[in-house]
Formats: C-alpha cells, structure tokens, sequence
C-alpha cells in the first residue's frame, strides 16, 4: 500500500533517480526505452509556490477558496471540515460553516497553466474517488461558459480567434458544453493547440473583436511560463476577469458559489446580503476577504494593468469617500456555537450532523433537511430550508445528478445514539454512510482532543462530544429559543 | 488512510533546509507511520546543546489528525512527562490544522521548551518545581540534558571507545551506533536489548 502510494509522485528527484536506477538495472529493451523518453518528455511543470495546496503540499485541484480568502483543493477542504459544528480554515483557523463551490475560474487558470501536472493531480484524486466512491464535481464549462451565452460569444472574440477551420475546431474544444466531463487530457492538447494559433494573432487582428470596449482585453497582454521542456502556457487577462464588471480583477474576492469579483463590485452592488450576480445564490456571512494568492499573482502578471486598476479605484473612492472597510470588518460567522448544542435539548433549531447542504453547501445543516427522494447516488442529495425554497440549478457538490424536477422530503435528525452508532459503522466498515450527504464524518476537534489512544471507542467519542457541547453552553439556550 | 504522497514531500521539504533549522525528520523503516524527529535544544535555555529525538506516530486520519508525538530523549520539563515522553502541546491536541506539518509541530515542540507552561503542566513534579524552585529546576534541567540529550560532544571512535569499554564487542557497537544514528545512550539500550 505505502509502496504504492510513494510511487504516485514521480515528480520527486528521488523517484525518478530510483526509476532511471530501477531501468539501467534491467536488460535495456526498446520498451524500455520508449518509458524512459516517455517520462522526460512529459516532465512536469514547476508550479508556483502560491498554487500549493497547503493541506496536500501539491499543486491545487479543483480549488475552493473559503470566506478568509484561503484557498486548498476541494477534498482538503472537506476532509478538513467539522461535521458536528463549525469548521475552521486550516490556515487561519477562521470559523465558517458553508463549504463553499470550487472556484473555477482558478480551475481553469490552472489547466491552462500546468496542464501535465494538473492532469496528473486529476488522474491521483480520480483514482482515489473511485476507491471511496464519492466524486468531486466535473466541469465540462469554461468559466465564462457559465455567465451567459452572449458572454460566452464575447469571450472568443476577446480571444482574437481567426475564424479558420482549425481554430474553430479548438475553441469548440476550449468552450463547447458537449466536451467530455473526464477529458482533460483533450482539454490541454486543445490549449496548447489553441496557443499555437494565439502566437499568429497579433499579425491578423480579428475584426470580430471591435465589438469589444475593453481595452485590457484588447491589448490581450499574454504572459508566458516558461517550463521544463519548452512547453510554454500562458495567461491571459481573458482568464481572469471580474464577473460584474468585466474587466481584469482588482482585489478579487470570491464567493460561496465560487465566482470571482472584485471586492469593489461586490461591496457596490450589495444591498444586505452579497449576491452573486451569475448564478443569483446569496453569500452567506458577509464579505469574503480578498485572496490574497490570486492578488498577489494578477500584481506579478499584470503589473501595469493592475497598477491601472489600482489607480482608478483610488481616484473613485476619493471621490465617494465610502466606508468599505467598515463594512468589511463586520465580517463574522453568523452561527452562535450554542445552536450546534441547543437541538440535543430540543429548544433549538435541528442540526442535522454530518449532513450538508448541497446547494449553499452548510455544512452541517441548521433548521429543516430537505432530502432528495429520486437521487439514487449512495451520498445522497439534500438541501437546507432556504435552500429548498428558493432554488437553483445545482447539480450536487459530490457530482450528484439532480434534476430540478426530483421531488423532497422532510427529513428528520437522526438522534444523539444513532449518530454515535453511525460514527462506530463507519469506523468498522467504511463502505456504511447510511445514505447521509457527507459519510464518515470527521471527528477533528471534539473527539481527539481527549483521544490519544481509543478516540475510536463508542465511549470516548461520546464524552468528549458531549463535554465540548453540553457544559459550556446550557446558559445560553434562552437566546436560541 | 494516511496521506503518503504529502508526507513524502514533507520529509523532502525538511531535508532541504536541515542546515538553518537543525530540525530533522528521518522514517524508522520503510513504512513512513512512524518516524523519528530530531530537534536541537534551544539557545539560552538548560536544554541548550542537547538534540532530542521525538518517536512521531502517523494516525490513519493523518494529516486531518494531528500527529502522534513522544519524546525518546529524557527530558525534564513542565509539559513533558519525565517518565514517558508525553507532550502537552495544543497543536498536537485540539488545536491542530491540516496545513501544519511535522516540521511546524517539531518547531512548536522546540518553542515549548523555551517558554514552559507549568500553570498547564504534563509532569506535576517538574511543574511544582518549577514554580517553587526555579534554580533547581534549571539545575536539574541542564544536569539531564548533560546525560541524555548530549551526544555529539564525543566523536564516533570515541563513543566506540566508551561502549567498548562497557564490555561490548566492537563490531556490535559500531553496528548498534550506525542503526540508531549515532546515538551513544539509544546504542547503549539496544546493545543491553540484545
């Protein structure tokens, strides 16, 4: 198993100088051979410190970028997650309680980007889905794909593509809805293809990209990374923009749903709660933070464009003299701790623990559960009450395949003894998730703190559950109720 | 099911700046669940010029579980048991994040030994000591990393030397010295083992 597992980063100096030793051991066939130029060729692309997951210490995949502007891969999130309460950012231990929709716009930069490394990433996690036999979700869209289809139209044109046959032929496959969810590998021969014909650009500028008033995107300035062996991926401005004002992004937050703005166009066109203005799902708990990550590369990448950007919205705030940073320090989490405790009484809403919300993605869910009833994947499909009533195209964050016309039902919390008697299934036989939306829950918090040797144990778990919730809190249920 | 991969690229990150850190993360066999961290005593302390050896203990949920960490190096401090090694430490309990690493968790062990907690204490003799008797406690400190944890202030022939002269034969001693990476009192205990 470990061996295994070792062998999977052959990334690593170490590997590969055991692999070449492991090849000139054996009698040099042309197999052989052919492996050993196989690997130099596809040699993997040094990726930015930035794009490092720190939870997996390996390029992102698939990234989710939380409320405090950190960002991991989408199953280090999870995997990080508390179900019985809130969780904490692995890196700055900030409290939040949605699991927030993968970014794809970072997604997409990153294909772009690393293509060999991010299909090796895409290859390992698949694998691993299929051993737990949960998935993260597919993206068959380019980012913009998702904002509308006039937008989509205006994003190739913004690409100067020359309308030419072999062109065509890439775009269909950098945009088409109809691409193969798993076809990655056919996604980055596209971008490099693409990029063969973006090198001719310049010298035929497309008349179909009058149309377009921004002159940022105009300019299309391309910046290149260089990589190991002459595979050369770029970035361009068109990667990332603003979904509200189109325009590169400057201060970039992103939402719970995943799509990027700038922080001013988020704190402008807010009124209460943040909305996003593509898919229309409300972002719970205020402002996110900026990501810093994705700042700090647009600055490296887009130096003057950014110093552009960054001079006009001086020049604006001069002018409207708001007071964004006070709206911005109100940032809190919005659940008290004593509602994970209250419902165990009976005097508060339901928590339904290790059950998350598939649309806004509350993790775990507070007040009704809403359980799809025609779903038939094992993880189930299961929405929050306000969630259910108002909703949205969301296919499920592990991949499920709801339809908007599956029908509900109230489901009710499973009791204090049935989640232990869970919790003990799950440790004896991981394939039980009694149906539940997140199975096998992690126990991070509560039950290790007292747990250096039987955390496992039906006792342990409950006392150290039931001395985190239960004795601290009892004053506070009248505020609650 | 721990996350081999990431501690693969833990053991490679540590490796490259051993020189500034002094922090050193090295597996006992081939399976890399359990594993042995050596840290330097810090400066201006009683553990100062002593290397302690800490027994690290991957658990399945790791890097979503916190290490298993236990000195194997005798030492005598508040958070530390004296008897067993244990280490009161939040970020190996409650308090521990994904995104920290064996690294970080070793240099937060290192912390801890320069800035004891006795108001929290693992060992209660060491911590009434070190609020009552505070020059005894340094005394005692000092006198055990002297013993135990000072092992580089003598040459490999010489630590041969010492061995032999217990009764040992030379070629087991210099083998016993070479597998617990020239520790002299680890050689000593695995020659008395057997």
């Amino acid at each position: 198993m470990e061996n295994k597992d070792n062998n999977k980063i052959p990334s690593t100096e170490e590997s590969k100088m055991q692999r070449r030793c492991d090849n000139n051991k054996k009698t040099p066939s042309p197999k052989h051979l052919q492996q050993i130029e196989e690997d130099n060729v596809r040699e993997e692309e040094d990726f930015l410190d930035e794009f490092q997951c720190s939870v997996c210490l390996d390029l992102l995949y698939k990234p989710v970028v939380l409320a405090c502007g950190h960002l991991s891969c989408f199953w280090c999130v999870f995997h990080s997650m508390n179900m019985l309460q809130e969780s904490r950012c692995p890196i700055c231990r900030h409290l939040f309680n949605h699991f927030p929709s993968v970014c794809q716009l970072l997604h997409f930069l990153l294909i772009k980007m690393y293509p060999i490394a991010y299909k090796r990433r895409e290859r390992e996690v698949g694998e691993e889905e299929k051993k737990i036999g949960q998935f993260s979700p597919q993206f068959v869209h380019h980012p913009f794909g998702s904002h509308s289809g006039e937008e989509m139209d205006f994003q190739s044109n913004s690409l100067h593509f020359p309308i030419h046959p072999q062109n065509k032929l890439c775009s269909d496959g950098c945009f088409s809805e109809e691409k193969e969810p798993s076809s990655l590998g056919n996604f980055a021969k596209a971008i490099a293809h693409r990029e063969d014909n973006m090198k001719i650009v310049p010298s035929t500028p497309s008349s179909r990209s009058e149309g377009t008033t921004n002159a940022a995107i105009e300019n299309c300035n391309m910046i290149r990374t260089e990589s190991g062996h002459g595979i050369k991926t770029q970035a361009s401005v068109a990667d990332l923009l603003c979904a509200e004002c189109k325009k590169l992004l400057f201060r970039p937050v992103v939402l719970n749903c995943g799509h990027v703005y700038c922080e001013s166009c988020i704190i402008s066109s807010m009124q209460g709660i943040p909305r996003c203005q593509i898919c229309r799902s409300l972002h719970p708990n205020g402002i996110p933070s900026v990501c810093l990550v994705l700042e700090k590369f647009l600055e490296e990448h887009f130096s003057e464009i950014y110093a552009e950007r960054r001079q006009v919205f001086a020049k604006q705030t001069d002018c409207s003299s708001s007071t964004h940073t006070q709206q911005l320090g109100t940032q809190s989490s919005s659940v008290s701790a004593s509602v994970y405790s209250s419902w165990i009484f009976g005097n508060g809403p339901e928590v339904h623990i290790g059950v998350g919300c598939d649309s806004c993605g509350m993790i775990p869910i507070i007040g009704k559960r809403y359980k799809c009833k025609d779903c038939s994947e094992e993880i189930g499909f299961d929405v929050c009450e306000s969630c259910h009533n108002n909703p949205s195209e969301v296919s499920g964050r592990f991949n499920q395949q709801h339809k908007p016309e599956h029908n509900f039902e109230i489901a009710q919390p499973q009791c204090f003894g049935e989640f232990i008697q869970m919790l003990n299934l799950d440790h004896s036989d991981d394939s039980d998730d009694d149906g539940n939306d997140f199975p096998a829950p992690v126990l991070s918090d509560d039950a290790l703190q007292d747990g250096e040797d039987s955390s496992n144990d039906l006792s342990d778990v409950s006392a150290s559950v039931l001395s985190v919730d239960f004795a601290p809190d009892q004053k506070d249920y009248p505020n609650v109720s | 099911m721990i996350d081999f991969a990431r501690v693969q690229k833990e053991l490679q990150e540590c490796s490259r700046d051993v020189e500034a850190s002094g922090i050193k993360v090295t597996p006992k066999s081939d399976n890399l669940g359990r594993l042995t961290g050596t840290i330097p005593g810090p400066v201006g302390t009683p553990y100062e010029g002593g290397t302690f050896q800490i027994d690290i203990t991957l658990p399945d949920g790791y890097p979503f579980e916190p290490p298993k960490m236990q000195f194997a190096t005798k030492v005598w401090h508040p958070n530390i048991s004296s008897q067993s090694g244990a280490i009161c430490l939040d970020i190996l309990k409650d308090q521990w994040s994904p995104a920290l690493t064996l690294k970080t968790a070793l240099l937060s062990v290192q912390a801890l030994l320069s800035t004891p907690e006795p108001g929290d204490p693992q060992d209660a003799v060491v911590a009434q000591q070190y609020l009552r008797d505070y020059q005894t406690f340094v005394g005692t400190a000092r006198y055990w990393t002297e013993t135990f944890a000072k092992t580089s202030s003598l040459g490999v022939e010489e630590k041969v030397q010492k061995l032999v002269e217990m009764g040992f034969p030379e070629a087991l001693t210099r083998s016993a010295l070479e597998s617990v990476g020239g520790d002299e009192n680890l050689a000593l205990e695995k020659l008395c083992s057997g």
